[in-house]
């Protein structure tokens, strides 16, 4: 904003000087036998008129001024974008110098150590959802996040983390993502690994590798694009087919009815959704779940990294939950 | 309590800047930088959720209604159809909210009643800015007169055409998207030969696709596949407003509580700002808008790029064609 300060010279020095002219012309053609002092009380007061009857016949006033105020808006986006370098900069000075504070060295003692004082307040989320990118690094990377994510779930103590990734493509990869999860936490637990299960939403019931009654230390779930709107679609479709055929009315079709579909089709809402992106922006996020999910990102940050998942915990512990009230 | 110095210089400052060649000066600014921003891209659709109004209150020891009273006033100069925004959403009352404390609610209500005939009155706000007022939400939790006001407000806007306020009354999102379904519902077993029908550009989709692949249809009744995104999007209550480019809550709360979720969960920027709505104003939206501004050129530039190497096209002039 500091730019604004300086006063639009181009534009101020071309309306006093480029439009008295032709008025006044007019003016002097049409009243030729008014004496001087008359002209020069007319002249001196069309300077001052206001200038908004007149720029419609002024095209090119209307020119330069679009012109100027273009310039000014390159010049705030210049500056802008000097601040946003900036800033970048300094977050991320800020964010390395965290993560090299905190850093977990695969040892869940130590990231039990890092949440402790939460889960004494009784703080803990549990159910953490993150959004992770498919274009930034390709399948590898996206497993290899998956697989240190839950190895940070599992330390801390949280028992669902599901995993959002647009297009979806982990849901084809499950059983080589659960190996990849499973030997990152041999390398962090040893022998006594936490026992994991990883599914997606339109498997779950049907498909579970260990069986419906096994209990588990730490669940993932892989969703997509298509769990939010699409599920949400699909589910209008049935209601209009089961109305059809008279099994329901319409007036069934409930809140609490829509909820409980949702959630036993995809998954239940998240009590923490963590960003590793810079700005806020859901991607296509299941958006029934989001209700009142506290939704975490760190300014100016991209990647995954153990100090933004930390500083979502704590985040998370210190906000209240209003509902309202 | 403040110290007595603290308390003097802000006077000072409030004095200085109350004083006429200053109030001057930030006016021309104001319109400058307004008029420059309409030069770039602006959202078209903007929400706002006006959180702090409570808080506010609290910390400068004054009434809760009262700092509800100057959470409103915080949205008249909020409002930003001069830098080219078309729709306005704003989060006023949540369903939620009817579980306050009853004499909150009832204050509410009747700053409400107030502000709307306030707003709507002519040559007022709206009328200054060519604003139509809509009410979204479940409006039959609202008392009579409520229901009066709202009704005489929306009347008195209805000719304005350059923009749009939405209020959302009684509001949750889930509510919305389960009356949308609802209606779909509702509407799909009512027979096509019946002229009547909630949604006139719904009822002839439907018909024209039952009519071309009517295999799964049950005759004469709504074609289930024909259900899409678009058809429940259509039945919201932002039906024919722009797609929401950007969501605004103040108070430093990162949740959305219920606002806009169907709208807001793709590729809505989403900004979560410190201070509490009372103190919110045009100096504060300004680097929130400009930063979005910065954004949407950068990824025009990245779209456009692709153009130009597909159709061989020169410079971005088609902005505004697609937002």
């Amino acid at each position: 904003m500091a730019n604004a300060s300086p006063p639009p010279p181009p534009y101020s020095s071309s309306s006093s000087s480029a439009y008295p002219p032709r008025p006044l012309k007019s003016a002097l053609r049409s009243r030729q036998q008014k004496p001087p002092e008359v002209l020069e009380r007319e002249r001196a007061l069309l300077a001052r008129l206001p200038a908004a009857d007149l720029s419609r016949e002024k095209p090119i006033r209307n020119f330069l001024a679009t012109r100027f105020y273009k310039f000014v808006l390159l010049t705030i986006h210049l500056l802008f974008g000097i601040y946003l370098k900036l800033r970048w900069a300094y977050h991320n000075i800020l964010n390395r110098g965290l993560s090299i504070l905190y850093y977990h060295h695969r040892t869940p003692q130590l990231i039990r150590k890092d949440v402790k004082e939460l889960e004494e307040r009784g703080k803990l989320p549990e159910h953490v959802s993150v959004i992770l990118e498919y274009e930034r690094g390709g399948l590898d990377t996206l497993i290899d996040e998956v697989s240190e994510i839950s190895c940070w779930c599992a330390s801390a103590g949280i028992k669902t983390l599901s995993v959002y990734e647009q297009t979806g493509i982990l849901k084809s990869y499950i059983s080589t993502s659960h190996r990849s999860i499973s030997q990152r936490l041999h390398s962090y637990f040893g022998r006594s690994r936490p026992r994991l299960r990883v599914h997606a939403p339109p498997l779950s019931s049907l498909h579970e590798p260990g069986g419906e009654g096994r209990e588990v230390d730490l669940e993932v779930i892989f969703i997509s694009e298509e769990d939010g709107r699409e599920s949400l679609v699909d589910l209008t479709k049935t209601l209009c087919d089961m109305a059809q055929r008279g099994k329901i009315a319409s007036e069934d079709v409930s809140v609490e009815l829509i909820d409980a579909e949702v959630t036993e089709n995809t998954i239940s809402e998240p009590d923490l959704l963590i960003l590793f992106s810079p700005s806020v922006v859901l991607r296509g996020y299941p958006p029934w779940q989001i209700r009142l999910t506290e939704i975490f990102h760190v300014q100016d940050n991209s990647g995954v990294g153990y100090q933004v998942f930390l500083r979502a915990l704590h985040r998370f512990a210190k906000t209240e939950m209003r509902f309202g009230r | 309590m403040p110290s007595p110095t603290l308390h003097g210089s802000s006077r000072t400052r409030k004095w200085v800047l109350s004083s006429p060649p200053v109030e001057w000066a930030t006016m021309k600014l104001r319109e400058l930088l307004i008029n420059a921003l309409r030069q770039g891209p602006v959202p078209q659709h903007v929400a706002f959720v006006m959180d702090g109004n409570r808080r506010f209150a609290r910390s400068n020891h004054i009434e809760t209604v009262e700092g509800h009273n100057m959470g409103f006033e915080a949205l008249a100069k909020a409002l930003c159809y001069k830098a080219g925004v078309r729709v306005v959403t704003i989060y006023a009352f949540s369903i939620e909210n009817f579980k306050r404390p009853l004499h909150e609610v009832n204050a509410l209500m009747e700053i409400a009643k107030i502000k709307l005939s306030q707003l709507c009155q002519h040559g007022e706000l709206m009328d200054r800015y060519g604003a139509s007022l809509r009410i979204l939400g479940h409006r039959s939790l609202l008392r009579q007169d409520v229901l009066e006001a709202i009704e005489q407000a929306t009347e008195m806007t209805k000719h304005n055409d350059r923009a749009i306020l939405n209020v959302c009354f009684p509001y949750t999102s889930r509510d919305e998207m389960t009356t949308a379904i609802r209606d779909i519902v509702s509407s799909s077993t009512i027979p096509h030969t019946s002229p009547p029908s909630p949604s006139p550009s719904d009822s002839s989709t439907s018909t024209s696709t039952s009519a071309s692949s009517g295999r799964t249809a049950t005759p004469g009744l709504m074609d289930i596949e024909s259900i899409t995104e678009k058809t429940i999007t259509r039945h919201m209550f932002t039906s024919g407003c722009p797609p929401l480019d950007l969501l605004v809550r103040t108070s430093g709360v990162e949740r959305l509580s219920d606002f806009m979720m169907w709208q807001c969960h793709q590729d809505t920027d989403i900004v979560f700002s410190d201070c509490l709505w009372p103190q919110f104003d045009i100096w504060k939206f300004m680097p929130i808008l400009i930063n979005w501004g910065v954004k949407r050129r950068k990824l025009e530039k990245e779209r456009g790029d692709v153009e130009v190497r597909g159709v061989g096209m020169g410079m971005g002039v088609g902005r505004g064609g697609g937002y």
